[in-house]
């Protein structure tokens, strides 16, 4: 039996080690935002060595809702990548431990480690089918840990197909001889074939094999607690060791004037029953789109009664904004309004086609009413029209009067605003907060309308 | 299984244990003091800078001079500072604007691409189909202005009272088309009426150039002064 590592043991080292480091590093992108800022995120094949980026796929998978668990529980949830750091070391460990305990060739040994390595090659296999179908996203560290699991994946399946072979050989190599009338029946196996080793005292299994006996399902099921507690602790340290963000929620601000005296909020997702919600809306603004994406994710959704003010980031219409931030927002922002009810329709569209609408409205917005238009013929005659860009521009008042900082998007639960900070890896967490307090009545302030 | 084995096994089992664990705490406590100190800060008032607020236009042309006079028309006619009463007679829009009819014309000269000229008929104040087309295109234009100006005027022809009375009633038509179209309720807060008659800032034939409902071929001074001149004021008081 050898200590020496077999290349496949060295497969599953090696395949181990860069999940680790990729895991590693996108659990610390992920932790880092725990402080509520905005930072850049890793997003390399060779994590470390090249500039973090501020907007990559890296980022927008981060910021899914599919990054982490738990995320009503922790602000942010905790992290997959954090498992996945746990059970890479795991599997370094207990490939080690195989060499150390020279279990190289022990078919059960191997056969678990092959069964612990399918953890993160099935969960590499669905997050790289929710990172390529629904997040449209390719994270290049997510790729790494996909190609790590590969790795221990196929390491650890030819270790043990290998033992398993090298076990049938021994047994062939020992029936061979009592086809032969050579041997004296069982009693003599436990004795010992010619390739017993001479430190091999004892073999409980009664299969003389070229080293130790398999290892019994005792230390099968202590290596599988073992894996859980590599994985529950970290998590439980990062639960309990996680800043306190509670104690922003509802301290960000309400609205000053929460009426809509001008008559331009649009219903966009009504629930009856659900909590009033305003959300100050660019239909062409990315963050906007991904929010309402995390919103559906989160399951919240029904529990608010959305209404939506258009704030397009288009100087087309917006005086506050220097230039045309997102090209041709400001006449999408009039199909919005001019459809009335239905008006999450037009947003709806207008979010899947984003990047269609903006880039043909690069030089002028009424190729984007074109296009509105097209999409929307009952719309037509109202697009454009002196009375909705007027409302449109009462929209943007709105804005002023509440002295609404210029972003979108912005949510306000029961006239209460859902922190900045709190829009992307907390939403979860405070929305789901501010809509229990919202219902027992704890959320405003005492004396506020 | 040697000691020095089990030593082996046992040291690499902590290490497992250790590595995430030490990880996790470490980047959790290093983010927890960063939202302390930010907390810190934030109650010093010395956090970093947040996005700008929204507000309306204050432009380069609001000189403090041309607000002051902004200023005293708009509190003269009610619009700020008053009851709402609205509509300023001539004789006070020349008291308020303690100016020369020429340099009371001049204030809105940068306004050009905002404004624009109603015209009317002779003796009339009735709006038509072009008149209602240009002021709706210059209203619904609003932007970050916080003002509407409708300065009414009439040619010199006729008595000054009649011309006093005619230009009230265009002042007070396009008025009437603003609120019949546009369903604002800021409407009393933000337009301001000025009926100069033929008393007071006629306008010069350079106004030919701005924005007009009238004939574009056809550009007289008694032609453009039966008019209203309309234009969003993008100064902040």
């Amino acid at each position: 039996m050898q200590r020496k590592p077999h290349l496949y043991t060295i497969l599953v080292l090696a395949g181990a080690a860069l999940g680790l480091l990729f895991a590693g590093f996108s659990t610390y992108d992920f932790a880092r935002h725990l402080d509520r800022q905005v930072h850049s995120v890793n997003c390399s094949f060779v994590p470390g060595l090249t500039a973090a980026e501020a907007v990559s796929d890296c980022h927008i998978t981060m910021m899914s809702h599919y990054s982490s668990v738990m995320r009503e529980t922790v602000w942010g949830g905790v992290p997959i990548s954090l498992g996945a750091m746990s059970v890479f070391v795991f599997l370094l460990l207990f490939a080690v431990e195989l060499c150390l305990t020279r279990r190289q060739e022990d078919p059960r040994a191997t056969g678990f480690l092959a069964l612990a390595t399918l953890l993160p090659a099935g969960t590499s296999i669905i997050m790289g089918i929710i990172a390529f179908s629904k997040l449209d996203a390719a994270c290049k560290l997510c790729i790494g840990i996909y190609f790590s699991s590969a790795v221990v994946l196929v390491g650890a399946l030819c270790l043990w197909r290998r033992a398993q072979q090298l076990r049938r050989a021994e047994e062939i190599g020992r029936l061979s001889p009592r086809e032969e009338g050579e041997g004296g029946g069982p009693s003599s196996w436990a004795g010992g074939g010619p390739r017993r080793a001479a430190s091999s005292s004892s073999d409980e299994s009664g299969m003389p094999r070229g080293g130790q006996a398999p290892v019994g399902w005792g230390y099968v099921a202590g290596a599988f607690a073992l894996g859980v507690v590599l994985v529950a602790v970290p998590a439980a340290a990062y639960v309990a060791l996680a800043p306190d963000h509670s104690v922003f929620i509802g301290a960000c601000g309400d609205l000053v004037e929460d009426k809509d005296a001008y008559g331009v909020m649009v219903p966009t997702d009504r629930h009856k029953g659900g909590v009033p919600s305003v959300e100050v809306l660019d239909p062409l603004c990315p963050a906007c789109r991904a929010f309402e994406s995390r919103l559906e994710a989160s399951g919240l959704r029904q529990e608010l009664d959305r209404w939506a003010i258009l704030f397009p980031l288009d100087s087309d219409c917006n005086w506050m904004v220097d230039d045309r931030k997102h090209p041709g927002a400001c006449a999408i922002s009039e199909a919005v309004l001019c459809a009335g009810e239905h008006a999450g329709d037009v947003v709806d569209w207008a979010f899947a086609q984003q990047d269609a609408i903006k880039g043909a409205a690069a030089s002028s917005g009424e190729a984007a009413r074109k296009l509105a238009r097209e999409r929307f013929p009952d719309l037509a005659r109202c697009i454009g029209s002196a009375t909705v860009k007027a409302k449109l521009n009462k929209s943007l008042r709105w804005a002023v009067r509440n002295q609404l900082p210029v972003l979108t998007p912005q949510v306000y639960v029961d006239s209460v605003k859902l922190c900045d900070e709190d829009i992307d890896l907390g939403m979860e967490f405070a929305l789901s907060r501010m809509i229990a307090r919202s219902r027992d009545g704890s959320l405003r302030k005492r004396g506020a309308r | 299984m040697s000691v020095v084995s089990n030593a082996a096994r046992a040291g690499v089992l902590v290490l497992a244990l250790a590595l995430p664990t030490v990880a996790v705490v470490t980047w959790t406590g290093s983010a927890k003091g960063r939202v302390a100190a930010d907390q810190a800060q934030a109650a010093a008032g010395t956090g970093k800078g947040k996005a700008a607020t929204a507000s309306a236009s204050d432009v380069g042309y609001c000189s403090p001079d041309l607000k002051r006079i902004l200023r005293r028309v708009l509190q003269s006619c009610g619009l700020i500072g008053g009851e709402g009463v609205r509509g300023c007679q001539p004789v006070q829009a020349r008291s308020v604007a303690t100016m020369s009819g020429s340099d009371f014309n001049a204030l809105f000269r940068p306004m050009k691409e905002r404004g624009g000229l109603v015209e009317f008929e002779k003796a009339k104040s009735e709006l038509g189909a072009e008149d209602t087309a240009v002021i709706d295109q210059i209203f619904s234009d609003q932007r970050g202005a916080s003002y509407f100006f409708v300065v009414a005027r009439a040619s010199p022809e006729g008595s000054v009272d009649l011309n006093r009375e005619l230009s009230r009633q265009r002042a007070e038509n396009v008025m009437s088309h603003l609120r019949q179209t546009f369903n604002d309720p800021d409407l009393d807060k933000e337009v301001g009426l000025l009926w100069l008659g033929e008393e007071f800032a006629q306008l010069e034939e350079e106004f030919c150039q701005w924005r007009r409902s009238g004939d574009p071929n056809q550009c007289k001074a008694e032609q453009i002064n039966r008019s209203a001149f309309i234009a969003w004021i993008d100064c902040t008081l």
